[in-house]
């Protein structure tokens, strides 16, 4: 990022050297960052760190995805039987679905919420506005593992009612008093709600700083026109928080595609197979299974499924301008 | 001026942050004989292996003396590192560590030790990773049958029939444990140490028994039914069951399998001589979901750890619990069992015909076991092993009062309560039944302990959990 290291230099000379000295520093700069073999010199440090920590583990499976087995153990050149086999695999597909309804809930439910909470803090909140937000926030640093301990008692039934179950029977809801993570119906929702809990505070600080960037007079005179409410949202605040929204969304999924180990603390990716995601079935099959082979192959299809959502939610940003 | 130091500072902060995040938490020192444990992210759950906790028994302890007259071990150098999924202190842990200071005290003082501890649930990711990459320590816990199988046929751990005849120690273990050990591995030599020898059965909670109005212990399923309806009338839960842990569950579809079809059942269905879909075994599928629909497993039961499910048993809030005999560590522990040392009663498997299997016919294990690495095996390491099989059983019957599968001449005579319990079981076993998953493959097993979860919720038919036992089974075996 050249400015910096400029204007470092820039101030730094102002005290101590000539008006055509400086004007010669400046001019420097520029020539060395504008030379090619420069920028390379930056970069490839960085680059080559990269490339053998990112990128060659991608082609490294896909190497092996034409493999079956375990290298050092039973590695067998199969050719493309794995991808044949991705096509035919029941449990693939049932933890595709799992993925994709925990990235829809758990998206919309993290940026929608993190958006609602910081228009409170803008608009509604009043007093103790640091407790608070510092409060909606904490979950966000909370180690993924005590969270999962923590909802988990919450959801208890036996051999005592948890939170939640306690709540419940107390105000007279005893036939909503269920195994909330002991059966498939509501495992992965009781996930969701846990990950958005976590995560909500997150977005809320990126919306709360996003909206305090919008000028006061763009709102005054919003407000002089009548617009109040819901209409205040649609046309002035929606289209000026979509750019932060579209990177929200992008975030969110980036880390919602990549369910474990929030599932495997709060369920193991029981009950059965209800929050088995794909990163499981892929970890299970390569470590459990001693398949690395093909769990390559379903790596590679997280690879892509990450590529192709990024792709589509920026589409939303680009199209609009 | 101000503005350099500033910014020194700063880069000097960023880059110590860099590195502090760099600097992994998984280091493992390399001290020889200190302990190195990595702390696992998740708690210890039991798995086929036994629940750790303070063991404590009646017997004293007094430092065996080491039988080793004649022994005419050379004393090389050698490090051995051990990886293990029991903490330094306490169950198999204390033991090992016992021993290897023991060896290192009184017979070899070249040789010293690193202690490594994962927890049981990536002990299986571990070893394959370490399998891969040819670095398999030098000793290290596991699961015997199918799972140490694979490794059996890459030659990667040690034949330890030949190290025992070799060293002239054969006669230091047990015979039924060399038994269990050789049938689970499917050759004629045992490839592992074992370090258990146990039984497993119900137990029950005797204050609950006599509230329902149970006078005795059933020998039937018809009785173990009848009981369960009696225990739910009386207000108490009648299993309690760790669904969350599976194997808990599985384990009793096996005792009711095995009863009515035969100790050969699920190594015939692996073998592909039956199929897993056969009526027999569905049946025994549809038995246990059937105590699930008539809620005597509670509700929720796939939630609950086999560490609660213990638990509820020793609080009397649930009268009959399936466990093996390493429970006694739990039972002999008088803060953890409120029902006191004599408030658990054991009884065997029920019988549903006594021509297929009868009531002296006990599931039994041998604990994890302790494999090594044929890569790093030498001669010093097959001294230690000889001290090891000539001396576990002494250590562990005066430390813990418990048997590992090595004959010992410690007096025993002494031993009361739950251990002398899980002993008279012991001598009445005349045969051995092996568990749910010793035959299957890590796939196999895998879906067959994932989808009972799914059983025990009506989400799945009993024929379809056993149709999900035979895809895997099929898919694998490709």
């Amino acid at each position: 990022m050249p400015p910096a290291g400029g204007t470092f230099f820039l101030s730094e000379c102002q005290t101590t050297k000539s008006a055509a000295e400086k004007k010669g520093m400046v001019i420097s700069m520029k020539k060395v960052l504008q030379n090619k073999k420069a920028i390379l010199l930056f970069v490839l440090p960085a680059l080559i760190i990269y490339s053998v920590i990112v990128i060659l583990p991608i082609f490294w499976s896909l190497y092996y995805s034409f493999f079956d087995g375990t290298p050092g153990l039973k590695w067998k050149f199969t050719g493309l039987h794995n991808y044949e086999l991705l096509l035919r695999d029941k449990n693939f597909r049932t933890a595709l679905i799992v993925n994709l309804k925990y990235i829809a809930f758990t998206m919309i439910g993290q940026v929608g919420l993190g958006l609602l909470l910081a228009l409170m803090f803008e608009f509604w909140l009043t007093k103790f506005k640091t407790i608070v937000r510092t409060l909606v926030f904490f979950p966000v640093v909370l180690p993924t593992v005590a969270i999962g301990t923590l909802f988990r008692k919450i959801y208890e039934i036996q051999p005592n009612y948890g939170l939640l179950n306690s709540v419940l029977s107390n105000i007279g809801l005893q036939k909503l008093v269920q195994a909330w993570i002991g059966q498939a119906s509501t495992a992965l929702g009781s996930l969701c709600v846990m990950d958005i809990w976590v995560a909500m505070g997150f977005y809320s600080v990126i919306f709360y700083s996003a909206i305090l960037d919008i000028p006061g007079d763009v709102i005054e005179a919003a407000r002089i026109d009548g617009a109040s409410g819901i209409s205040l949202f649609r046309y002035i605040l929606g289209p000026l928080l979509r750019p932060i929204m579209v990177v929200s969304l992008v975030f969110s999924f980036s880390g919602t595609v990549k369910m474990f180990e929030s599932a495997l603390a709060l369920t193991k990716g029981g009950p059965g197979n209800a929050t088995r995601s794909l990163s499981m079935y892929m970890y299970q099959v390569s470590f459990t299974y001693n398949k690395v082979g093909y769990g390559s192959v379903i790596a590679l299809f997280i690879f892509l499924l990450c590529i192709a959502g990024s792709a589509l939610i920026q589409r939303f940003d680009v199209r609009e301008d | 001026m101000r503005k350099k130091v500033i910014a020194t500072l700063l880069s000097v902060a960023m880059t110590a942050s860099i590195l502090a995040g760099c600097g992994s938490s998984t280091a493992q020192p390399a001290a020889s004989s200190a302990a190195a444990s990595a702390a696992p992210a998740s708690s210890a759950a039991a798995s086929a292996a036994p629940a750790s906790s303070a063991a404590g028994t009646a017997a004293a302890s007094t430092a065996a003396a080491a039988t080793t007259a004649g022994d005419k071990d050379p004393q090389k150098t050698k490090t051995i590192k051990i990886l293990s999924i029991w903490d330094q202190d306490s169950d198999n842990g204390a033991l090992i560590t016992k021993l290897c200071d023991q060896y290192k005290a009184q017979v070899n003082p070249n040789f010293s030790y690193e202690y490594e501890y994962v927890s049981s649930d990536d002990l299986k990711t571990k070893i394959a990773t370490l399998a891969a990459s040819n670095d398999l320590p030098d000793v290290f816990a596991y699961e015997s049958g199918k799972p140490l199988a694979d490794y059996i046929d890459a030659k990667q751990v040690v034949n330890i029939s030949q190290v025992l005849k070799k060293y002239n120690c054969e006669n230091s273990l047990n015979t039924s444990a060399v038994s269990l050990l050789k049938t689970l591995s499917g050759t004629d030599d045992i490839y592992d140490l074992p370090l258990g020898l146990n039984v497993e059965g119900f137990w029950y909670n005797k204050a609950d028994f006599q509230k329902a109005g149970i006078s005795a212990p059933p020998t039937t399923w018809d009785e173990f039914e009848a009981d369960c309806q009696k225990l739910k009338s009386a207000g108490i839960q009648p299993i309690a069951a760790g669904g969350s842990d599976k194997w808990g569950v599985t384990r009793l579809i096996n005792a009711y399998l095995v009863r009515t079809a035969g100790t050969d059942a699920m190594k015939n269905a692996y073998d592909g001589k039956a199929k897993y879909t056969d009526a027999v075994y569905v049946k025994a599928a549809q038995k246990i979901q059937s105590w699930a629909d008539k809620g005597w497993f509670g509700k929720g039961v796939n939630t609950v750890d086999m560490t609660t499910a213990g638990t509820m048993l020793m609080n009397g809030q649930a009268g009959i619990f399936y466990n093996g005999s390493w429970f006694t560590q739990n039972l002999n522990d008088a803060t953890a069992n409120k029902a006191g040392a004599d408030g658990i009663g054991f009884f065997n498997v029920p019988v549903a015909d006594a021509s297929i299997s009868g009531a002296d016919s006990y599931s039994m294990n041998c604990g994890n076991i302790l494999s090594f690495s044929s890569a790093k095996y030498d001669d010093a390491t097959g001294w230690f092993i000889k001290y090891f099989v000539e001396n576990m059983g002494n250590i562990a019957m005066q430390t813990q009062g418990t048997i590992k599968g090595y004959n010992y001449n410690v007096d025993s005579s002494k031993v009361t309560g739950y251990t002398k319990l899980v002993l008279d079981e012991i001598a009445k076993a005349k045969s051995a039944f092996t568990w749910y998953e010793a035959t299957m493959d890590s796939q196999t097993s895998t879906v067959a302990q994932e989808q009972v979860q799914s059983l025990l919720t009506d989400d799945l038919t009993p024929q379809q959990y056993m149709q999900a036992i035979q895809d895997a089974h099929d898919m694998s075996a490709k």
